[in-house]
């Protein structure tokens, strides 16, 4: 993948321009602030670019700021929210634009490599990646108490997964059970929630938050 | 000697004269309005009459801080307004029972013999003066001798050179008046006062845990993420059998970011609370001196602990006072004594520097000010242009919350 990185904390940025170069991934550039983002990826367009929430000079917002105008301007490219906190309402506007090619992970992920970088090429290949805490706080604060009441453990499990914008393959094996068994889990969450199924991975990850957030 | 002509005296005379008639009929008018009020109060129209009074009184009272600020340039804060919202029944309540509307009306009472006062020592300094010097040259046959008529002529030219000095008494009366009387009540002033501390108190906390969210962000928070990015990188060498040169190159770089984590939660800690300060004040403060660039002579007598939000504004005053005269000064020693003898604790700050300091608006010496300000304490800079600089703290004795 080739990517770029906006980051003000030059420990974090070279730390993660590391580890992604020795995963064999193109850092095309990695820089300090938003300005510095819009023009690299203007220059040579990214597969993914990271980018901090708290971006100078107010280290406010203006990461996210930049985030989506970078998708409105830059459709192919994927945008990872890179943040220190998890923060609802910031994720809210993210995904108003859509969730193709979107995500939003706390900092620390990264030392789970293989996970941030699977993250990585999901929202490069168009799909979703919120981070568990994300989807805590969406089940945590969604008005639909008594729905998710009803659901079981189990699909209470795949919930959190599938919301995190995870294939059903990648449900299935960190699960431990089969696809078909995720398959049927999935209809019956969209059938307690009253949604209509969705077939593509993609399209049902914005039902289910659209659904928690309403 | 410019007395006679400087501008003051004119716009005090012109007060006086714009005033005088004013307030006897004011006076008088309001008076009549007051008794009949008192004799009406056996009816329902009785308290009508003392609110209008009341609040004619205010109305007056108002003309007369604007009138007084104009030619007196005596500044008098308005009193707080009551709050009459809604109803004549409320309205009539809230005049009756506003402190300053029967301050004005007391106002206008004393004004009557302070009024006969001025116009006795106008009369004198002016019209008399006057009078003495113009008589002489027109109708000099009426007097017996020359020298009687040149001692009258110069009495009158000496009234009308000392007039402003006999007018300012009667002006120094109306100020003490206007003050006292039309300006806020000393408990209206406190509240005041207490309500622009609280609200730097406020801010003041605010600040204080958003620099603290920026500094855990920015610093320790990213550098223990620094660390794990670093112990990742270790594992993806060990994966990948790169040397152990720059395996343990890795490592290294995570510990020491690791140290400078907890190096700068320590900071952070000793800038929220001290853990020395649980030991009180004067083992907290020789540790702040023992890292001081500048010797320094420490005097503290204490009978008795202060509250420990007191010990906490002290010590953070002294470490900046420290810091300031370190940084600012160009002293060469420093002398710090602290001292609380149940009534007041007392901290100053004296070095030998260049002098010259004083509070910008701001600047770290006015904060300070402010911060001492909310536990009604007070600072005082004493620093002349060539030192020594001397600052001292003082602040009531027991805490805020336990004084009534």
């Amino acid at each position: 993948m080739r990517i770029v990185i906006a980051e003000d904390s030059a420990i974090l940025r070279e730390g993660l321009a590391q580890l992604l170069a020795v995963r064999g991934h193109d850092i095309l550039a990695a820089v300090a602030d938003a300005d510095a983002l819009l023009d690299a990826v203007t220059r040579e367009p990214p597969d993914v670019a990271i980018i901090d929430i708290r971006l100078p000079p107010g280290h406010t917002d203006e990461g996210l700021r930049a985030a989506i105008r970078l998708r409105r301007d830059n459709p192919g490219v994927g945008v990872l929210i890179f943040s220190q906190y998890v923060e609802t309402a910031f994720v809210a506007e993210l995904l108003a634009g859509g969730s193709e090619g979107v995500g939003y992970l706390l900092k620390e992920r990264v030392v789970e490599l293989d996970d941030f970088v699977d993250a990585l090429h999901r929202i490069a290949a168009g799909g979703t990646a919120l981070d568990p805490d994300v989807v805590t706080q969406l089940v945590g604060r969604s008005r639909h108490r008594d729905q998710l009441a009803e659901l079981t453990a189990r699909e209470r499990e795949v919930l959190a997964l599938m919301a995190q914008g995870r294939t059903n393959t990648a449900v299935a094996a960190a699960l431990r059970v089969t696809e078909r068994a995720v398959e049927k889990h999935v209809t019956n969450i969209f059938t307690k929630f009253g949604l209509a199924p969705s077939d593509t991975d993609h399209r049902r990850v914005l039902a289910v938050i659209r659904y928690l957030q309403g | 000697m410019s007395a006679p002509a400087a501008r003051r005296t004119w716009t005090g005379l012109a007060y006086l004269l714009l005033a005088l008639p004013l307030d006897v009929v004011a006076a008088l008018v309001l008076l009549a309005g007051g008794l009949l009020g008192a004799a009406l109060l056996i009816t329902p129209l009785g308290l009508w009459v003392l609110a209008l009074v009341l609040r004619a009184a205010n109305g007056l009272g108002g003309w007369r801080r604007g009138l007084a600020a104009r030619l007196l340039g005596e500044q008098v804060p308005a009193p707080p307004r009551p709050q009459d919202r809604g109803g004549v029944l409320r309205w009539r309540r809230a005049v009756l029972t506003d402190p300053a509307g029967w301050r004005a009306f007391a106002y206008a009472m004393a004004k009557l013999p302070v009024s006969v006062l001025s116009l006795f020592a106008g009369t004198l300094g002016y019209v008399y003066g006057l009078t003495a010097l113009t008589y002489f040259p027109l109708q000099e046959h009426r007097f017996g001798s020359w020298g009687l008529a040149l001692a009258r002529w110069l009495t009158g030219l000496a009234l009308l050179v000392l007039a402003p000095w006999l007018l300012r008494p009667v002006l120094n009366v109306e100020r003490m008046l206007i003050r006292g009387l039309l300006g806020p009540s000393r408990a209206a002033q406190r509240i005041t006062e207490l309500r622009e501390t609280r609200d730097r108190a406020v801010i003041d906390a605010d600040a204080t845990l958003r620099r603290i969210e920026r500094d855990l962000h920015d610093g320790a928070q990213a550098r223990l993420i620094g660390v794990g990015m670093h112990l990742t990188m270790a594992r993806e060498l060990l994966a990948a059998e790169a040397s152990p040169e720059r395996l343990r190159a890795e490592i290294d770089t995570a510990r020491a970011a690791l140290t400078e984590a907890v190096a700068e939660l320590r900071d952070l800690v000793r800038g929220i609370h001290p853990p020395v300060l649980d030991r009180g004040l004067a083992a907290a403060l020789a540790t702040v001196t023992a890292g001081s660039a500048l010797p320094v002579t420490t005097t503290v007598e204490l009978a008795r602990r202060p509250p420990p939000a007191v010990e906490s504004m002290v010590y953070f005053t002294a470490c900046e006072l420290l810091t300031n005269a370190n940084r600012h000064s160009g002293a060469r020693s420093v002398e710090m004594s602290l001292s609380f003898d149940d009534e007041i604790l007392r901290l100053r700050v004296r070095d030998d520097g260049r002098g010259g300091a004083h509070p910008r608006p701001g600047g770290g010496l006015a904060g300070l000010a402010e911060r001492v300000r909310t536990v009604d304490g007070r600072l005082v800079i004493d620093s002349p242009a060539g030192g020594p600089t001397t600052v001292t703290v003082e602040i009531p004795g027991p805490a805020p919350a336990e004084r009534r």
